[in-house]
């Protein structure tokens, strides 16, 4: 009997250039993770965010307390702003993949596509405010309440991240980062409030703040929506992509699984055919 | 003008970082779509 005669299906690799690649390879493909609405979102992002550069580096005034150091408020409130709400995200469709009513591994991927990208921002956050801490304060850090605890919040989604990256099947992983991410977002307020709550050196909400009676250059203010809009942008853009680029990670993961079983399946039934077993389609042979 | 490197290199931080996460989910994203067929791809 011929060694791939067996009744499992015989695959010997799962790189698609082999073996089981001209069944995959007669399928048109699409290029990646883009679509028609990706695209243009993109070219709107895009365009957003080097109108951020323009106006927060050469057309917004500088501040007559603060000088030309504003500036860097512009990308430290945009970063922040979609670190927060990257991190809630990850919370609520934390949420919604153990509800039993919700329950699906998009909640999961869109959960873990969502922290990356709040990783990035709260990291670059942390840099430009202790850039601008060196221009106002004097200094590059200070271990206040709210940079300490945005610090801590950081770290945090460092640690969901590793999480995540554990091993197991993509249903343990998502059950476990769900509840680190329901956990970690506990933080948020004590990071918002810290500023209330405790002595600090940094200042409370200006702009949005409901007891403050700040008057912003209009030409700041709006230099400083339209960073928020445009990290905002830049945000569901990516979260998009990488969860899609997630689902293909898995998809990935589960075929190399089965190739894998299959393997096993034909390595046991060779094994028991040499030994004189009965094989998985019952022949004995010697 | 002193300040220009801080508030420069706080650009390039904010700016630089987020192209360098497009330009890896592009790449991972593409190599990925070339080993799997468009049934597993459901936003095709």
């Amino acid at each position: 009997m011929n060694r791939n005669e067996g009744s499992a299906p015989v695959a010997t690799t799962h790189t698609p250039s082999t073996a089981s690649a001209p069944a995959m390879t007669s399928r048109p493909r699409g290029a990646g993770t883009g679509t028609t609405f990706t695209r243009w979102l993109g070219i709107v992002t895009l365009a957003s965010m080097a109108a951020v550069a323009l106006f927060g580096l050469v057309l917004s005034p500088e501040d007559v307390v603060q000088g030309e150091s504003v500036r860097i408020l512009y990308v430290h409130v945009g970063t922040v702003w979609v670190a927060y709400l990257a991190f809630v995200v990850t919370a609520v469709s934390s949420a919604a993949y153990l509800w039993r009513r919700t329950h699906s591994l998009t909640w999961d991927r869109i959960a873990g596509a969502s922290a990356e990208i709040g990783v990035l921002f709260m990291a670059v956050t942390l840099l430009t405010g202790s850039l601008w801490g060196r221009l106002s304060w004097g200094t590059f850090w200070v271990w206040d309440a709210r940079v300490t605890t945005t610090a801590f919040l950081f770290i945090t989604y460092v640690g969901y991240l590793a999480v995540r990256g554990l091993g197991g099947s993509h249903e343990q992983r998502a059950r476990r980062s769900a509840v680190v991410a329901l956990l970690a977002v506990i933080e948020i307020p004590l990071v918002h409030f810290s500023v209330k709550l405790w002595r600090s050196v940094h200042q409370d909400a200006s702009v949005a703040g409901r007891t403050t009676d700040v008057t912003l250059d209009g030409l700041m203010l709006f230099t400083l929506l339209l960073a928020t809009v445009a990290f905002t942008l830049l945000y569901v853009w990516y979260v998009l992509h990488r969860q899609r680029v997630m689902t293909m990670e898995d998809a990935l993961d589960d075929k190399g699984l089965d190739l894998a079983l299959a393997e096993r399946r034909r390595e046991a039934a060779t094994n028991g055919v040499s030994n004189g077993a009965p094989s998985a389609t019952g022949e004995v042979t010697n | 003008m002193d300040d220009l490197g801080f508030i420069l290199l706080s650009y390039a931080a904010a700016f630089g970082g987020a192209a360098a996460l497009v330009w890896q989910v592009l790449r991972r994203g593409r190599a990925l779509g070339a080993e799997l067929p468009d049934e597993d791809k459901p936003w095709i």
